[in-house]
């Protein structure tokens, strides 16, 4: 009972894709935009990496397959969070707006499950496809052997760095239960995680902290992509997954903290 | 009802000494105070819900009346577990609200008229679905219910198309078919029926009355149709400024606040100077509406036969709307 508990964000999470699937697949206009966008953002991303590299060989320790593995899981943490994070944090700031989240407070399931899954965007997993597609690409021009270890290790990682910028975008959405208006969030954010594209090791030392613990980019992108290249030491993971647990306990906290606000016990 | 007399000895909803306020910020207009606002906010008490009390026993369906900020809405919140009481009691079906129990939030629902809960961009049919899985029902049962509910409200056509093709009408039905699916055996409808045209509010009115009397379930609405409260509630709570004015029965409403009865005449040679009988309120097409003592009507109807040619005589409890406005009236003046 209580494993199917643990499991019970991904049921809920699967029928909501699942209805949303089924009617996404009808407007095929939408395909049609979504697949353009990812285009123009994936030559985009390859022209600067010519541009780059028809300067140089390698750019801080990181020859050009490896800063191509870089972008390919910027550009799948970047569907992540287009199809499920960012849509379901917009949504849950207009229901704290509206007053809308009422609904949810009356329903018997765990209300932080319920506005975390409740609005998926399947197109952005075109941005994931590409991304992905990029990754085996960049994988394979490595050259050198890659095994199933390393694969998994590098699914550890993206999976911690994913509930890492979950949780980040959760603790700024909360903060509409105090100040009403913070949509400006959703473009401040899009701005800060372009400098993923590049391994937060090329930055200074003070940008390097920022986008590790306070935009944890570091996490999403770079960590896992230490992975693929072989380059994440024991540390590192380990830090990684005990920043997510302490996140994921803190965002538990906060979120309940906001709720208690919501509803008028805290005053 | 068979369901109510059941459990009458323990009401579904008790309300003791609920009290709510909120801190609401108060400054002087001007951009000085707004300054001096940022420095030093100054906030005063509300009581939105004063010491209330009240029980509604299982089966019964109960209005709740006040005009706008009355306090109706933040009831039905703390009832429904949104909101958390400054003070007071609140037991709904042996449950604490504020807790928000799984139990609990399982034998609720609410409905609030100006608000969606249903997916915008898909049919309501899927979000049907959606609630199936998050009420975790059975799926046969579910189905079974569904089903049922589509054909008393004439669903069939509509559950299909997405909601944002919906009239509003046709939004408000599918979305208390959502609210109703897993059987609630205790509704808070707030302004169910606002804006709908009045053939839309008599169907949802005897969806409601149907789902009440099949499943003995209990209802407090709150609605500024008075239409919707005389055919759904035998019962009435107002409430104005936080407190209870009035709890019992509607049809006594009008006698405890407005002792009065109107007298409708219809001359047979057109109209006349009725003002010795009563208070004319409308003078039209030779039909005059007296205003008169509850007491003295019966007396006042037998002179009118006697002295004039009369055509036609009515003797009517004044609107419903009327008393309501009498009795906030006598609410602002402090209880009668």
């Amino acid at each position: 009972m209580a494993g199917r508990e643990v499991l019970r964000p991904i049921v809920l999470a699967g029928r909501f894709f699942r209805i949303g699937a089924l009617n996404e697949l009808q407007y095929r206009a939408n395909f049609a935009i979504q697949v353009f966008q990812s285009a123009i953002a994936l030559g985009t991303g390859l022209a600067v990496l010519a541009l780059v590299f028809s300067q140089t060989t390698e750019l801080n320790g990181w020859s050009e397959p490896e800063l191509l593995v870089v972008m390919g899981v910027h550009i799948l943490m970047g569907g992540v969070i287009g199809m499920v994070i960012q849509p379901n944090m917009v949504r849950l700031m207009e229901d704290i707006r509206r007053g809308s989240l009422d609904f949810i407070l009356t329903k018997p399931d765990d209300a932080q499950v319920l506005v975390s899954v409740r609005d998926i965007q399947i197109w952005q997993a075109v941005d994931g496809l590409t991304g992905a597609i990029v990754i085996v690409v960049a994988v394979a021009q490595l050259g050198g052997a890659f095994g199933l270890g390393q694969a998994l290790l590098f699914g550890l990682a993206f999976v911690l760095g994913g509930l890492t910028i979950y949780c980040f975008w959760l603790i700024l959405t909360v903060g509409a239960f105090w100040v009403v208006r913070i949509d400006q969030i959703v473009e401040l954010f899009e701005g800060v995680y372009q400098s993923g594209r590049w391994p937060v090791t090329i930055y200074p030392g003070w940008l390097q902290v920022s986008l590790t613990f306070l935009v944890p980019i570091a996490f999403a992108v770079t960590v896992p992509a230490q992975a693929l290249t072989g380059r994440l030491t024991p540390g590192t993971l380990a830090l990684a997954a005990g920043f997510a647990i302490a996140l994921m306990a803190f965002t538990r906290w906060w979120w309940r903290f906001g709720l208690r606000r919501y509803s008028g016990a805290s005053a | 009802m068979p369901i109510a007399s059941a459990n009458a000895s323990q009401p579904a909803i008790h309300v003791a000494d609920l009290l709510k306020t909120f801190n609401v910020p108060v400054r002087e207009a001007g951009l000085k105070a707004a300054v001096q606002s940022l420095v030093h906010r100054e906030t005063r008490e509300v009581r939105a819900v004063d010491n209330i009390g009240f029980d509604i026993g299982a089966g019964e369906i109960v209005g709740f009346l006040g005009p706008n900020g009355a306090g109706k809405t933040t009831t039905l919140k703390m009832l429904s577990g949104l909101l958390y009481p400054t003070s007071g009691e609140a037991l709904v079906l042996g449950h604490v609200p504020s807790k928000r129990e799984s139990a609990f939030l399982r034998r609720i629902t609410m409905v609030m008229g100006n608000r969606n809960q249903l997916q915008w961009d898909l049919p309501a049919l899927d979000s049907y679905e959606l609630i199936r899985a998050i009420y975790r029902l059975e799926p046969g049962a579910f189905r079974t219910t569904r089903d049922e509910f589509i054909e008393l409200l004439d669903l069939a056509g509509l559950v299909n198309k997405p909601v944002r093709n919906l009239s509003l009408g046709e939004r408000m039905k599918v979305e208390i078919v959502g609210a109703l699916l897993h059987r609630p055996q205790v509704l808070f409808l707030d302004e169910p029926t606002i804006g709908l045209d009045v053939t839309m509010q008599k169907r949802i009115r005897s969806f409601i009355a149907d789902y009440n009397q099949r499943y003995g379930a209990t209802v407090l609405l709150t609605s500024h149709y008075m239409a919707d409260v005389q055919a759904l509630c035998r019962r009435v709570v107002v409430i104005h400024h936080g407190k209870i004015l009035y709890d019992g029965e509607l049809a006594r409403l009008g006698a405890q606040f407005d002792a009065t009865k109107t007298i409708g005449v219809t001359l047979k040679d057109g109209e006349g100077d009725l003002s010795a009988y009563g208070e004319v309120i409308s003078s039209e097409d030779g039909r005059v509406t007296l205003r008169v003592s509850r007491a003295d009507a019966p007396e006042v109807a037998t002179r009118l036969l006697r002295d004039l040619a009369v055509a036609d005589l009515t003797i009517e409890d004044p609107p419903i709307e009327d008393v309501i406005e009498r009795v906030f009236a006598s609410g602002s003046e402090g209880p009668p």
